[in-house]
Order: C-alpha cells, then sequence, then structure tokens
C-alpha cells in the first residue's frame, strides 16, 4: 500500500491518494487521515537549495468532502470506504440539474449545468467535515455581541456590500466584495467554491507567495522574521508574517479591515494557517480561526491541497462584470414596475 | 447490495443538506424566475471573457426581424481546463438556449441548458470532454 502510494502519488495523481486516505477511513476516531498512512510517515519533505521545506507546486483544494459535518453523520469523524465511493460516484455522474425546480429562485441561482462548474468528485479527505476542531464538525455559535452586530451591520456604511451575498441593490456598494471582483477576504480566498480553486506556490529566500486562481492575486508572505506592520495599517487580505516550525509554514494573520465579512467577524479575525507537505503530491492546509468578538470559541478548519500539475489561469475578473450591471439595472426596472403597478 | 443502498441513500441525504457553491455573483439577482425563456438562434460571437462568458445568439422573430440575444455562461477557466475553447463554439452554429430572461428587460438570458438543434447538449454528454452525463443527450443511449 505504502509503495503504491509513494509511486502513484510521483505521478501527481489524486485517485491514489484518496486510495490511500479511505484506508484511514476506519481509523479510530480522533486520528488524522495523514497518521494513519504509513507513507505519510516515511515521507521526507524536499527542501529549496536555500535549505527551506519546498511547497512549491500548483496545487487545487476542490473537494466533495463537506465544511461542516452534516447532521446524518453527527458524532462520526470519518466516511467509510463504501461511503466515500457512492459520494465520488454521484459527484461523477450529476448533471448539475439534480434537486432543481424550473421557476424558481434557486434554479436561477444555480446558474446552468455541471459542466460549467469545478467543483471536484473527490472526498480528499474521508473527514466527514472540514471542520476539525471543535469535535463535532460545526463552526460554533456566533456571540450575542456578534448578533447585536450582524443586525445593526445595514446602518452602517463600512458594512454596507460586505456579507457573503450582498444585501440591497441601490449601489455596487451593497454587493458583496465577491461579486464586485475585489477580494473573497480571508479566509475565504483559501477555502474551495465552486471553480477556480487553483493556487500557486513560489518561494524565495525569505518569502512566500501564494497566487490565487479565484479573482486573482497573491498573498506574499515573509519569512524573515518580521513583526506584523502597525495595527493602523488594514488590508483587505490581512498582514500576514510567516515562520518554518519544522516541515511546516507557519502564517499568522492579523491587521484586517472593516470591509470584508467572514462569517460575521472582520477587523478582529485572527488567523493562523499551517501548511505541511505530507507527500509529494499534497499539502495538509489548516487554518484556525480566532475573534472573541464574534465566535463563541476559536475554530479550526483542514483542507488537502492536492498537486495537479496544471498551469493556472488568469481570472481577471474585471474584465466583462456585466453581472454587475444586470443586477442594478434589474432592480431599477423592478422598481419602475412595482411604481407602476401603484398608480 | 443492502450496504450499498444504504450508502447511496446517505449520499442523497448529504447533497440535500449540504450548501451548494454559486457562482461568483448572484444570478437569481441578475435573471427573473418568473421569465423562463427558450431561444433558438445563430451564434454570432463568444466573449471568452472573465467573470463570466457571453454567447451572442441571433434569433429569428416571427414578424421575419432579427433579434441579437446574449447569453451568460460561466468561466472560462472551466472550459479551458474540460478541453474547450473559444474556437469550440464555431460562428454560425445554430443552438437552442433554454434560462431565464433578464430582470432588466434587455435580451440577455442566462444559459441554463445549451444544445445543438438535434438534441444534443453543449458541454454536456458525450462530446469526449470528461463532461457531465445526466441520460438526456441521444448519444448517451
Amino acid at each position: 500500500m505504502g509503495k503504491t502510494f509513494l509511486i502513484a502519488a510521483a505521478v501527481v495523481s489524486a485517485l491514489p491518494l484518496v486510495h490511500a486516505r479511505s484506508a484511514a477511513a476506519q481509523a479510530p476516531p480522533g486520528a488524522r487521515a495523514s497518521d494513519t498512512t504509513a507513507a505519510a510517515k516515511k515521507f521526507v519533505a524536499p527542501r529549496t537549495p536555500w535549505g527551506e521545506p519546498d511547497l512549491q507546486g500548483t496545487y487545487s483544494n476542490r473537494t466533495i468532502t463537506p465544511f461542516e459535518r452534516p447532521t446524518n453523520v453527527a458524532g462520526r469523524e470519518y466516511f467509510t470506504a463504501e461511503e466515500v465511493a457512492a459520494l465520488e460516484k454521484r459527484a461523477r455522474e450529476q448533471s448539475g440539474d439534480e434537486g432543481r425546480s424550473k421557476g424558481t429562485r434557486g434554479d436561477v441561482e444555480r446558474a446552468y449545468n455541471d459542466f460549467w462548474w469545478d467543483r471536484g468528485t473527490k472526498v480528499t479527505t474521508p473527514r466527514t467535515s472540514l471542520v476539525v476542531d471543535p469535535p463535532d464538525g460545526r463552526v460554533p455559535a456566533i456571540t450575542e455581541e456578534a448578533k447585536k452586530r450582524a443586525a445593526d451591520e445595514p446602518k452602517r456604511p463600512a458594512f454596507r456590500g460586505a456579507g457573503a451575498n450582498g444585501r440591497g441593490t441601490d449601489t455596487w456598494l451593497d454587493r458583496s466584495t465577491f461579486e464586485r471582483c475585489i477580494t473573497r477576504g480571508m479566509p475565504g480566498a483559501m477555502s474551495p467554491t465552486a471553480y477556480n480553486n487553483n493556487y500557486r506556490i513560489t518561494q524565495g529566500p525569505g518569502f512566500v507567495a501564494i497566487q490565487i486562481e479565484m479573482l486573482g492575486g497573491a498573498r506574499v508572505i515573509p519569512t524573515d522574521g518580521r513583526p506584523h506592520v502597525s495595527k493602523g495599517i488594514r488590508n483587505w487580505m490581512g498582514d500576514s508574517v510567516g515562520r518554518w516550525d519544522g516541515d511546516t509554514l507557519v502564517v499568522d494573520t492579523t491587521n484586517f479591515t472593516d470591509k470584508v465579512l467572514y462569517r460575521g467577524a472582520a477587523e478582529n479575525l485572527h488567523l493562523v494557517e499551517r501548511f505541511t507537505r505530507v507527500g509529494p503530491g499534497e499539502i495538509d492546509y489548516r487554518v484556525t480561526v480566532e475573534d472573541p468578538t464574534t465566535f463563541t470559541r476559536s475554530w479550526t478548519v483542514a483542507i488537502p491541497f492536492v498537486n495537479t500539475g496544471e498551469d493556472m489561469f488568469e481570472y481577471a475578473c474585471h474584465e466583462g462584470n456585466y453581472g454587475m450591471e444586470g443586477i442594478l439595472s434589474g432592480a431599477r426596472e423592478e422598481e419602475r414596475a412595482a411604481a407602476g403597478a401603484k398608480k | 447490495m443492502r450496504t450499498s443502498r444504504l450508502a447511496l441513500a446517505m449520499v442523497s441525504a448529504l447533497l440535500a443538506s449540504s450548501a451548494v457553491a454559486f457562482a461568483h455573483h448572484s444570478f437569481a439577482a441578475e435573471f427573473d424566475s418568473n421569465k423562463p425563456i427558450q431561444l433558438r438562434g445563430t451564434i454570432v460571437r463568444v466573449e471568452w471573457i472573465n467573470p463570466h462568458t457571453w454567447i451572442h445568439i441571433d434569433v429569428k422573430e416571427a414578424d421575419g426581424t432579427t433579434a441579437r440575444w446574449m447569453i451568460e455562461g460561466g468561466t472560462p477557466n472551466t472550459l479551458l481546463r474540460r478541453g474547450l475553447t473559444k474556437a469550440s463554439l464555431p460562428e454560425g452554429t445554430e443552438i437552442v438556449v433554454d434560462g431565464y430572461r433578464a430582470k432588466n428587460g434587455t435580451n440577455r438570458a442566462n444559459g441554463r441548458d445549451l444544445t445543438f438543434t438535434d438534441g444534443r447538449k453543449l458541454f454536456m454528454g458525450s462530446s469526449g470532454t470528461g463532461a457531465p452525463k445526466d441520460g438526456r443527450d441521444a448519444s448517451e443511449k
């Protein structure tokens, strides 16, 4: 098994990784999938010419593993191998028509059939959720303070459009920063979505750069021991500083703005990411989300980044964002129609 | 087989309970679920652009005039990875579009389903590109 894993992973095939991980589906509760794979234990991460762990390559984090643990597998950390096979078969064969009723808002929101999407067809980790902490695999509850803030958000200009789907249609500022082609924020930009789930990691002495396909842009993370910039400097993607903890790149990010919301969190967000190469073709990526003003406890998500061996494509989102014009002009037309109906 | 059925039942439950990831902008805000539309037209241009492709077609009206329509599709990046390029949809190709009309009243719609006039689906079925199958394409039978 270990030998097969090494050979297969060397040709950058995602499938053997899943087989190796599927064996871990039988692992005792609490065991990490990678810990149970002999190949992962023996794997020695390569080094750059200047001696740092080498994470470089093009990766995808697309997965059909649920973000939060579904209620029907509550209390269970891993899918069985048979469940993994059934999930993957379903993902391969679905057309995008499943569960859709024509003439509904939900049908329009799903836009088109599955050919246009790239959500993946692999259970890249047999865990029943990408959320690995708390142990129930669910995002912890938000604080009372965060609930009050959420209720007041529409009145706060800085928060207009900060929500995931945007709220109003009075101005483009009402729409989300994702729709506006600005950013998905953090850790949104490192989380899988419906397509463009590709990342390229490049290193130089003292720096790690992560190019992100969805919406474009790159994170340039210093690993030379410098501190965070002044608290007065606020960035859409925060301020990231990195360090090496053995073979693991640890990235600490603070200094977020109040212009992007992540599940109710904004400028007080603090993220700690860990990138560990666990095999020739895979990085174990973990991000711990902390914001006592928003979440009742910190929580951690683990997402496999699988080497694709493919190129990145540019996603110059502003190029032809006719959708924004369509949304705003559509709302004006609906207002005119409503005003006409009143007369 | 009994356990297989159980596994499949669980998958169905999972699909029902898990959130569906959407496009980078809200299609429901742009297109009207009360205005489903079917168009039969000829491709005159494909805007192979980000964040979404737009296929321009000429549609013959009942009175003999021609109307130009724009159909919104997905990102070109996904199609490139599936082996399709701008040249895969040549000018002059006749297609049928099932979708929803834009709320702003212009000649725009989303391309929920795109088919050739003989019923074969564009971007689906046995085009040799690894596209998912749904059994509706004649070549899948």
